[in-house]
C-alpha cells in the first residue's frame, strides 16, 4: 500500500530515473526513519498524558509515603490501601464524594430535560418574543461566564442560597448550549412527524415526548456525557456559592485542601478518587463525548 | 369592523403562543436567575462601596477611578495577557502539530488520542494535587530528577517569581492540548482528499503539502482555535488558586483571581464587580478583533 502510492508518487512527478531501484530502496528506509521518529513522539507524549496519573494510583496504594521521588518504583511493595481507609474516615472526601455525585446527577438530568423542551419550542414554535429571546440566549452563550461570579454570589446571598443544593445546581438546570443542539437535532426531523400525530389528535407535549424525543437519543446522550463532566469538573462557581466544608463538592473540596502539603499517600488517594468517576465515564463514553466535541466544538 | 378583526387575530396569535411558553419556562427562569439579574447588581453595585452585611455606601464613579489607580490591577491585567501569550500560541501549535501526526494511518491512533484527551476530562484540583508534588523544588521530586537526566540543575517552579506563570502555562498546555486536538483533527478530516491528490500531482510533499493545503484550508478551524483558547486563557483561575494562590509576591496574580480575592477575601464587592466589567468588556474586545482579523466563521473553498 505504502509503496504503491511512493511508486505512484516518483512516477506522477516525473522523477522515473534508472536508479530507480536504489530510488525506492532508500524511500522505504527513509520512511521507516520517519515513522520510527514519529512514534517515539507520540508515544513520549503519550507518557507525559498518562505517566502523571499512573505514579498517582502508584502513591495512592504506597504505604508511609510523604514525599513522591524519582526513581519511583511503580508498584509499591506492599499494596496497601489504608491510605483510602484515613481519606474515607477521617477526612470530608465522602460527604464531597456524595455532594458531586448528587450535584452532578441532578444537573446533567435537569439540563438534559429543559434543554430537549426548550429545543424543541425554538425549532418548531411559533410565539411571541421566540426571536428576541433566541438572540438573548444566543448572546449569553458568548458571555465570560467568570465575568459574572460576583454578582451571582450577590444575588444568590439575597436569596439566602448560599451553602445549598440549590445554588450548586441553579444555573445547570438549563443549557443554552443544549437548547441550541437540540433545536438543531429538531430541525432535522421532518415536520411531517409532528403533522401526522397532531392529525391523530396529539397535543404538542404528546407529539414532544412520544414522537420526537426517542429520535434524539444519541444527542441527548452527547449533551448528557458533556453536563456531566463539565458539572464534575467545574471549579469558581461551586468555590464562589460553598463556604461549608460540608457543602464543597469533591473538585472544591480537594483544591480546597491541596496546598496544605500533608501525606503524598492521602493527597493521592483524593486525587484517585477525584479522577476516578470522569475517568470511568469517558472509557464508557467516549464515543459521545468526542462526537459532542467535534461536532459543536464546545465543551458543557 | 376593522378592530374586530384585529382583536380576533390577536386572540388567534395568543392561543397559538400559550402552549409553548412551558416549554420554554425554566429555561427563562435559569436565565432570568442567573444572568439577568446578576447583570442589572452588577451594574449597580458597581457604584457602591460594600461588603454585602455591614455596610452600604454609594461612591459614584469611585470604582471606576480606582481601576486607573490600582497598582495591583496593573499587576493582574499584565500578569493575565503574559499567561495568553506563553499558553495560547505553543497549545495552538503543539495541538496542531500533533493532530497532523495522529490523523496519519498509523496503528494505534486512537489509543494515542485517548491518551493525549486524558487530562481534559479530569478536574483541575486532581491535576494541581499530582503537580504540586511533581513541580516540588526538591531536586528528587519528579519534574526535577527528570530534568537532572538531561543535565540541567533542580528548578524551582512555582515558588520562583520568575517560573511561576510560564510553569502555570505549561500546566495549562498540558492540560487542554488534547481538547485542541480533536478540533484540528475535526479540521483536517474536513480538508477533501483531493485537494492533496491535486497537489502531489504537482510535486509536493511532506511538509509542503501541509503548507500549502493543510494550514491554508485550516484557517476557520485556527480562528476558532484562537478565540476560544484566548477566552479560556483571559479567564484562567483553578490552577491559581489551587497551586500559588496568586504569589510569589502577586506574580501570578491574575485577573479572575484578583476579582475572586477582592469579593471573597477582601469583602470589596463593589470594586471586584468594576473589574468584572472591565474584564467582560476586554475579552469582548479581544474576540471582536480576534473575528474580524481572522474572519472567523468564514468559509475558504
Amino acid at each position: 500500500m505504502e509503496t504503491a502510492r511512493a511508486r505512484g508518487r516518483l512516477r506522477s512527478s516525473g522523477k522515473a530515473r534508472p536508479e530507480w531501484r536504489t530510488a525506492r530502496l532508500s524511500l522505504r528506509v527513509g520512511q521507516a526513519l520517519e515513522r520510527a521518529a514519529v512514534y517515539s513522539f507520540l508515544l513520549a507524549v503519550a507518557a507525559s498524558t498518562v505517566g502523571p496519573f499512573l505514579i498517582m494510583v502508584s502513591v495512592s496504594l504506597t504505604h508511609n509515603i510523604r514525599f513522591i521521588t524519582f526513581p519511583i518504583k511503580l508498584i509499591p511493595n506492599p499494596v496497601t490501601l489504608e491510605n483510602f481507609q484515613t481519606l474515607f474516615s477521617k477526612t470530608m472526601a465522602l460527604r464531597w464524594l456524595w455532594n458531586s455525585f448528587f450535584v452532578a446527577s441532578v444537573s446533567t438530568l435537569g439540563g438534559v430535560v429543559t434543554s430537549t423542551m426548550a429545543g424543541y419550542a425554538f425549532a418548531r414554535g411559533q410565539f411571541w418574543g421566540r426571536s428576541l429571546i433566541f438572540t438573548l440566549f444566543l448572546g449569553i452563550l458568548m458571555m465570560p461566564s467568570t465575568a459574572l461570579i460576583v454578582p451571582q454570589f450577590v444575588v444568590l446571598s439575597r436569596l439566602h442560597l448560599v451553602n445549598t443544593y440549590a445554588a450548586l445546581i441553579g444555573p445547570w438546570f438549563a443549557s443554552i448550549f443544549g437548547t441550541f443542539l437540540m433545536r438543531q437535532q429538531y430541525l432535522g426531523i421532518p415536520r411531517d412527524y409532528d403533522d401526522a400525530a397532531i392529525v391523530d389528535g396529539a397535543n404538542l407535549w404528546q407529539v414532544y415526548y412520544k414522537v420526537l424525543l426517542p429520535q434524539l437519543k444519541p444527542a441527548m446522550a452527547t449533551l448528557a456525557v458533556l453536563r456531566f463532566m463539565g458539572n464534575w469538573n467545574d471549579f469558581l462557581y461551586p468555590l464562589v456559592v460553598t463556604s461549608k466544608a460540608n457543602m464543597r463538592t469533591l473538585t472544591v473540596g480537594l483544591g480546597t485542601v491541596a496546598r496544605s502539603g500533608g501525606d503524598a499517600g492521602l493527597d493521592m488517594a483524593g486525587a484517585v478518587v477525584g479522577f476516578l468517576p470522569t475517568f470511568f465515564l469517558f472509557l464508557l463514553a467516549q464515543r459521545y463525548l468526542i462526537q459532542g466535541i467535534t461536532l459543536t466544538g464546545l465543551k458543557g | 369592523m376593522g378592530v374586530a378583526s384585529q382583536r380576533r387575530r390577536f386572540l388567534r396569535k395568543l392561543k397559538s403562543s400559550l402552549p409553548w411558553y412551558p416549554f420554554i419556562f425554566i429555561n427563562i427562569v435559569v436565565f432570568v436567575v442567573f444572568n439577568f439579574v446578576p447583570w442589572i447588581s452588577m451594574l449597580q453595585i458597581s457604584f457602591q462601596e460594600t461588603d454585602l452585611l455591614s455596610f452600604r455606601k454609594f461612591v459614584g464613579l469611585g470604582n471606576y477611578l480606582a481601576l486607573f489607580q490600582d497598582k495591583l490591577l496593573g499587576v493582574a491585567l499584565s500578569n493575565t495577557f503574559l499567561y495568553a501569550l506563553m499558553y495560547v500560541p505553543p497549545t495552538a501549535a503543539f495541538s496542531l502539530f500533533v493532530a497532523i501526526l495522529v490523523n496519519r494511518k498509523i496503528f494505534g491512533a486512537h489509543i494515542f488520542r485517548a491518551a493525549y484527551f486524558l487530562p481534559n476530562i479530569t478536574s483541575i484540583s486532581v491535576i494541581c494535587l499530582v503537580f504540586l508534588r511533581f513541580l516540588s523544588p526538591r531536586p528528587d521530586a519528579p519534574a526535577n530528577y527528570l530534568l537532572g537526566l538531561l543535565g540541567i540543575p533542580p528548578q524551582r517552579f512555582l515558588v520562583s517569581v520568575e517560573q511561576a506563570l510560564p510553569s502555570l502555562a505549561r500546566l495549562g498546555l498540558w492540560e487542554s492540548f488534547g481538547y485542541y486536538m480533536l478540533i484540528w483533527l475535526a479540521g483536517l478530516q474536513g480538508i477533501p482528499s483531493e485537494l492533496y491528490d491535486a497537489a502531489l500531482v504537482d510535486g509536493a510533499s511532506g511538509w509542503r503539502l501541509h503548507r500549502y493545503v493543510t494550514i491554508p484550508l485550516l484557517r476557520p478551524t485556527a480562528a476558532f482555535i484562537l478565540v476560544v483558547s484566548t477566552i479560556g486563557a483571559l479567564q484562567v483561575f483553578g490552577s491559581i488558586y489551587i497551586m500559588t494562590g496568586g504569589g510569589p509576591v502577586y506574580a501570578t496574580t491574575t485577573v479572575v483571581y484578583y476579582i475572586y480575592q477582592q469579593a471573597f477575601i477582601l469583602g470589596k464587592f463593589g470594586f471586584s464587580s468594576t473589574i468584572s466589567i472591565l474584564l467582560f468588556l476586554i475579552i469582548l474586545a479581544i474576540t471582536y478583533l480576534q473575528g474580524r482579523y481572522l474572519r472567523f466563521g468564514e468559509e475558504v473553498y
